[in-house]
């Protein structure tokens, strides 16, 4: 993880900033490369919502060690808060809406912080599974939350007004539908862009450095005086503010709640696997990661029969290909290409080593089938 | 129904051009109401002129098709391939064929609404859940690419949450039609002044609720029972068994179950486990014969009506009309399954904006936007071999529903009905612009 961490840091400045240029360039210009290639929109804007939520659990993965199986708890208090408001308060505004999301969102974090902070490994992980699972069985069984058929977040079947911008577009000429979903996605940048910069400073602050203090050997840092639990629990409460905001413009963005999508366990996995596909080892590597997993889920079941397939088949190929994810091994790639350009010999050498990696599985394999048929003698 | 006519002799005394007239006046109407063999191959296309892009219609269908609920969703599935393979084969809408793009509709409704849109779908057919169909009707008013729901059936859907839709329809039934099928069933068999209880076994979402509320309306007006039991297990539960020692419990006349797919199965099983049919004298549920393909003998013996919405396979018999023995035949031979009311689902939805597209061409004399086939849409009336069906100004579809006793047939290795009684959707539904609630409450 920290060699990762590492190999960004040592990246030129220069070369770091025009990354982030870059990236902002491409985030501003989705909705004009969806126009004109069969990119989709809605699956981006959605797999940012996503990838964001995986940042906040990220702050947990990478620097307190600690795994969360329920983050999607946050997630879909988020959007259920903005639900309810619409729905039984009739709240319009779609920035109230967001508001309350992050307010329901952060109560809930608190509270499951402050009774997770105190555990670690598979206790710490099964605790988040559990109260994610209470909050997502609380949801189906509850009338007030319309059960499995969850919540609009429209008053009536009118939209939430997004400040008037989506008005003004409208006024211009622009397809109402149309107008509020480049509002909203420009939203969803701009407060993309300042929880990357507000995690970026966290993470670089004496706070961070006694997160990740703590994620190597908490008996250590309590001994340095680090108030560990307090500042797991600071730590577990803004990892879900995060899930809370994306939850939150989740709802904004699909205009309808239910419980299965932004509650069930197995969605918490997802945000997990999000977070080691893009890198647990950087700070935006999770967004990348939400990007390609939900464009993986929602779409390829459109185009290949064994979508499920599919998805395990990628997770395969990051965990023995990429272990740093998919730009935590960036660095490291572009190393090693440079380095076959140098070199083109070295190529012959990954053959080798391929295909004699290949035929020492295949002799394990003979041996086992071997020894499971025969025995051992 | 084989070979091709040469007289009205032939044809049962039908001429071509009055088979013609009689199922909406072109050749793809007669081939989707099963009757081309009265007409023969010959083009009586009023279409041919119009000025009609060459391109495939794109479609759509979001259905289930994992899982347990894939029990109706495949077969919705099957019943628009079908109603596809024969509007192609007779040559297109208008000359135009159609591309039929299936995907699963999970928990994603809006999701893949949104995605077929994105994809320049010329229209969309599903879902099969009631609230996903809710979820996705703002959003289809939004986008304006027309939906004709296979099934999503809840009855306040167009009469309270969304009367004034422009593009969403719903083909099929909705609940407030099978839930009073099953109260006149129930009073049929066993006799108004012999039911003074009943109970219900219903799955907990709005479909399930729906259903028991209208249920719950309509056997009190009519028979002034009480209900002693009612009881919500989740949608795909693993254990009915409570809900089942509750009714042993208070032993009902009659116990009425809008369970489906996986969930009717297990009901049954578990019925017959814990002796149920010992303690009440009939179970209706709307929807068990869903599970047609799935059930056993053992299952099917007891007191248990079912509903087969607005479709049952041999009603009218196969032997008296062939538009459904040819049907059933075709199903069979394609998918090895018995036709059940979700394969009319999606066989009809594909059918209703079919016919109204090509009527809206005859009229239009091009290619409709797609505000005037919804406009067309509103009081279209159509055959299928299930009968004529007809879209009301409500965009709700209203056919006739059926109920019959479940029996076994070994000739086709599934669950049939027997002893089949056909309403009429003026008998187990509302005057246009009435409330179901307020229609029934006036009883």
């Amino acid at each position: 993880m920290s060699r990762a961490r590492l190999s960004a840091e040592n990246l030129p400045t220069s070369v770091r900033v025009v990354l982030v240029v870059l990236g902002l360039g491409v985030l501003l210009a989705v909705p004009d490369l969806a126009r004109v290639t069969p990119l989709s929109f809605a699956t981006i804007h959605k797999g940012l919502l996503f990838g964001l939520a995986a940042v906040g659990l990220n702050l947990l993965l990478r620097h307190t060690e600690l795994v969360s199986f329920g983050h999607v708890a946050f997630f879909g208090t988020g959007a259920y808060g903005a639900a309810v408001l619409a729905t039984y308060y009739e709240v319009s505004s779609g920035l109230v809406l967001l508001a309350g999301a992050v307010l329901a969102a952060t109560a809930v974090a608190l509270v499951v912080g402050y009774l997770v902070a105190g555990h670690l490994d598979i206790y710490f992980a099964l605790l988040t599974l559990a109260f994610n699972q209470v909050l997502f069985a609380f949801v189906v069984q509850s009338s007030f939350f319309n059960s499995t058929d969850g919540l609009s977040v429209r008053v009536g079947v009118d939209r939430p007004s997004l400040l008037g911008l989506d008005q003004l577009l409208v006024s211009a000429g622009l397809d109402p539908v149309q107008a509020y979903n480049y509002v909203l996605y420009y939203l969803t940048v701009a407060i993309l862009v300042v929880v990357v910069l507000v995690t970026w400073k966290l993470v670089n602050s004496p706070f961070g450095r006694a997160l990740d203090a703590i994620g190597q050997d908490r008996t250590r840092a309590r001994f340095i005086g680090i108030p560990v639990e307090r500042y797991v629990w600071i730590a577990f409460t803004i990892s879900g503010i995060y899930g809370g905001i994306a939850g939150g413009l989740f709802a904004l963005l699909q205009l309808h709640v239910r419980p299965e999508p932004v509650l069930f366990a197995f969605v918490s996995g997802e945000i997990l696997f999000m977070a080691i596909l893009g890198g647990v080892g950087t700070l935006v590597g999770p967004i990348v990661g939400g990007v390609i997993l939900v464009y993986l889920l929602d779409l390829a079941r459109f185009y290949v029969t064994y979508y499920h397939a599919l998805t395990g088949i990628v997770l395969l190929a990051v965990v023995y290909f990429l272990p740093e994810g998919i730009l935590g091994s960036l660095p490291a790639l572009g190393a090693a290409i440079e380095r076959r350009r140098r070199d083109p010999g070295l190529v012959r050498n990954d053959v080798e080593t391929v295909v004699t990696s290949v035929r020492r599985s295949v002799r394990r394999a003979v041996t086992t089938v071997r020894i499971l048929v025969f025995g051992v003698n | 129904m084989t070979g091709r006519p040469s007289s009205s002799n032939d044809t049962g005394g039908i001429e071509r051009r009055d088979a013609l007239k009689l199922v909406g006046g072109s050749t793809l109407a007669v081939a989707l109401a099963g009757c081309t063999a009265l007409i023969g191959d010959e083009s009586d296309d009023s279409t041919e002129d119009a000025d009609v892009p060459d391109e495939p219609i794109e479609a759509g269908l979001q259905t289930f098709t994992e899982g347990a609920p894939a029990v109706l969703g495949l077969q919705a599935q099957y019943g628009a391939e079908t109603a596809v393979r024969r509007i192609n084969d007779d040559g297109g809408v208008a000359g135009r064929e159609i591309d039929l793009d299936v995907v699963n509709e999970g928990d994603e409704h809006i999701q893949n609404y949104r995605q077929f849109v994105d994809e320049g779908k010329d229209v969309t057919f599903g879902p099969i859940s009631s609230g996903g169909h809710e979820a996705m009707v703002p959003e289809i008013e939004d986008r304006g690419v027309v939906n004709v729901a296979t099934d999503g059936t809840v009855t306040t859907l167009y009469e309270e949450s969304f009367p004034d839709a422009t593009y969403s329809f719903r083909f099929q039934n909705h609940d407030v039609m099978e839930a009073l099928a099953a109260v006149n069933q129930a009073v049929e068999v066993l006799g108004a002044d012999s039911i003074d209880t009943y109970a219900g076994i219903n799955p907990n979402y709005a479909f399930g609720q729906d259903e028991m509320a209208l249920f719950s309306s309509g056997i009190e007006k009519l028979t002034g029972a009480e209900e002693v039991y009612s009881g919500f297990p989740e949608l795909g539960a693993d254990d009915m068994s409570a809900h089942v020692t509750e009714v042993n419990g208070t032993e009902p006349d009659v116990v009425f179950s809008s369970c489906w797919g996986g969930d009717a199965t297990l009901l049954l099983e578990q019925a017959h486990a814990n002796g149920m049919f010992d303690s009440t004298d009939l179970l209706v549920g709307p929807v068990l014969y869903g599970s047609a393909n799935d059930l056993s003998a053992d299952l099917v013996d007891g007191p248990i009506y079912s509903g087969s919405r607005n479709f049952y396979w041999d009603e009218p018999g196969t032997d008296r009309w062939t538009p459904a023995a040819d049907l059933v035949s075709e199903v069979q031979s394609e998918y090895d399954v018995v036709p059940t009311a979700h394969f009319m689902s999606g066989y009809g939805a594909v059918t209703a904006w079919a016919t109204a597209a090509e009527k809206a061409v005859d009229v239009l004399g091009r290619w409709p936007e797609q505000d005037e086939i919804a406009a067309i849409l509103e009081g279209h009336g159509f055959f299928t071999p299930a009968g004529y069906h007809t879209i009301g100004a409500d965009h709700q579809g209203y056919s006739n529903a059926h109920f019959g006793e479940l029996a076994w047939s070994d000739e086709y290795d599934a669950a049939i009905l027997e002893n089949v009684s056909v309403f009429a959707p003026k008998d187990v539904s509302p005057p246009p612009g009435t409330v179901s609630g307020d229609w029934i409450d006036a009883w």
